[in-house]
């Protein structure tokens, strides 16, 4: 990495975290009023800020609802499949620039010579991107990008975040995206350009959404388990995930019995148990409840320009992790 | 291992084919021995009955994915209640649904009374049923394929599959299966690396604590409601 480019990553970080903390700001006063704090019962060890995320989490469903479905919904309707698809491959393709990256920041060189071809082959006989001709010479399409590399180097994904417009990340996730943005290269060509990307990304997660909503009795619960299990699969490239889990459901059957042991979370809950009740009658209830909510806000926006501060201090390092792990692979 | 065994079965039936031919062929000269071989038939086709082993991990999963594409495969005809109907047994036979309601609540399940527990393992097989019936409606060419298997450390077995979807990218199918009694069940899906019964114990748990028991009970019909309609 030069230096020019470095400094550039610094510009695009700078102006990324802006942006997420004056959406914040926004996006709470919006929903400051809409709901009283819930009582946070079952302490999830990825959320602390479960509250504060489920109101970005309601507030993005009514982003969605009345903006993003609306337009994506007008978009399905007047361009035909083929033009969907053309656009789909269209922005894929420019995504892959990102993807060769990443896969050289993790060692994998192989996989990274593989997406180089893909990106060739689409580009010029795919017609700047628009068919995905490399799928049918078998090169398929891989999945990677900052956040899975920041993985693999070892950066553990911290707390679920919900980011207002963007939907579900991690602390970990943020230097990731502000990575990826600065590497794709439909965020510098314009507003038109960025809108259709953000478009074709809604009109793409049409299906998930829906299975999200047949499925799910809890959305907010099910977004962010299957968000967390689904990236923690990606960087692991799928090896961990099964014989974690299974041992975790193992573990569980032998102690369910035997461990009750009162988490962190439950003295709270106990000693709030009976205002509950009545909380709309009593005031300072609820304003200690915001208070509090004020605080644990603020303190997962400083977590997540620490864990920027780390992104940016592992990136300088890149060099010797690739080392690294060059060797381990060998 | 399996594999072994279905290719063992075929040698063999070809082998008694030729056993048959030969024996009918004794018959018609009137040969003794053709009494004899009839017997040592039936015999060696006895035997086979009795030691044939019960299924595998792997059989119990083949067994239900080629009845899940089978019910795909009639999925119009059948519309949502005769997927229904049909995916009853076979969902149940190779799922153990109560092991499953159980883990989901976690440390709730002590806190059920024994009407709520079978309420909830009743609303759990109803569930499963309806969102397979929902979810594998139709077929346009897709194909389970079996990569392999996997002992874990306390005696399950995971078995890793794949569906085959044509024009798009291959789903990855992980079942992980316990033994009860004498055959292997189901008791947890990972499909592309997110679990099913990790998913839903965040989310039950969640509800039964935050809202309560009947509430819970409350939401899962109004899913099963939903698939039937939509």
């Amino acid at each position: 990495m030069s230096k020019a480019n470095s400094s550039n990553l610094d510009v695009k970080i700078n102006k990324f975290i802006s942006g997420i903390l004056m959406a914040t700001v926004i996006s709470l006063s919006g929903c400051a009023t809409t709901k009283d704090s819930e009582q946070n019962l079952s302490t999830n060890k990825d959320d602390p800020y479960e509250n504060f995320n489920r109101k970005v989490f309601t507030f993005n469903d009514k982003v969605d609802d009345y903006v993003a479905k609306p337009i994506s919904d007008g978009y399905k309707w007047v361009t035909p499949q083929l033009v969907q698809t053309g656009v789909f491959n269209f922005f894929n393709n420019l995504k892959n620039i990102n993807v060769v990256i990443n896969d050289a920041l993790q060692a994998k060189f192989a996989q990274s010579a593989q997406d180089t071809g893909r990106l060739a082959i689409n580009t010029t006989l795919g017609l700047g991107g628009i068919f995905d001709v490399a799928k049918h010479v078998g090169l398929e399409q891989n999945e990677e990008d900052f956040d899975q590399t920041l993985a693999v180097w070892g950066v553990s994904h911290g707390s679920y975040l919900v980011i207002p417009f963007l939907g579900p990340s991690t602390v970990r996730g943020v230097p990731g995206a502000a990575f990826d943005t600065a590497a794709n290269p439909s965020t510098y060509i314009g507003f038109p350009i960025m809108a259709a990307a953000l478009l074709n990304t809604r009109a793409t997660a049409e299906g998930s959404l829906q299975f999200i909503d047949e499925a799910a009795l809890d959305p907010y619960i099910f977004t962010r388990e299957s968000f967390l299990q689904w990236r923690d699969n990606l960087a692991t490239d799928g090896k961990s995930q099964t014989s974690n889990d299974v041992d975790d459901l193992d573990n569980e059957l032998l102690a369910d019995d035997k461990d009750t042991a009162v988490k962190p979370g439950l003295p709270i809950n106990v000693s709030k148990a009976e205002p509950t009740k009545d909380k709309k009658t009593n005031p300072s209830v609820s304003l200690e409840a915001e208070t509090k909510e004020l605080e644990k806000t603020s303190k997962s926006l400083s977590d997540t320009t620490k864990s920027l501060d780390n992104a940016t201090q592992a990136f300088e390092n890149a060099d010797s992790k690739i080392d690294k792990l060059k060797k381990s692979k060998k | 291992m399996p594999f072994r065994q279905s290719a063992r079965h075929k040698v063999n039936n070809t082998q008694i084919y030729y056993i048959f031919y030969k024996v009918l062929d004794m018959i018609l000269q009137k040969n003794k021995l053709a009494l004899f071989f009839i017997v040592c038939l039936f015999a060696a086709n006895s035997a086979f009955a009795i030691n044939e082993p019960v299924e595998t991990a792997k059989q119990v999963v083949e067994k239900f994915q080629t009845e899940l594409i089978d019910v795909m495969k009639n999925g119009k005809q059948l519309g949502y209640a005769g997927r229904y109907e049909k995916l009853h047994d076979p969902v149940s036979n190779s799922h153990d649904l109560t092991k499953i309601a159980r883990i989901i609540v976690g440390k709730e399940w002590e806190k059920l009374t024994e009407t709520q527990q079978q309420q909830l393992v009743d609303a759990i097989i109803r569930l499963s049923i309806s969102s397979y019936a929902h979810n594998f409606k139709d077929y346009s060419g897709e194909a389970f394929v079996f990569d392999s298997e996997e002992e874990t450390t306390r005696g399950g077995v995971v078995v890793h599959s794949h569906l085959n979807i044509p024009d798009d990218k291959p789903v990855k199918f992980d079942y992980m299966l316990k033994e009860k009694g004498s055959s292997w069940r189901i008791i947890n899906i990972i499909a592309n690396g997110v679990s099913d019964l990790a998913l839903k114990r965040s989310e039950y748990t969640s509800i039964l604590q935050r809202e309560g028991f009947d509430t819970l009970i409350a939401k899962i019909n109004e899913k099963i409601d939903n698939y039937s309609k939509l």
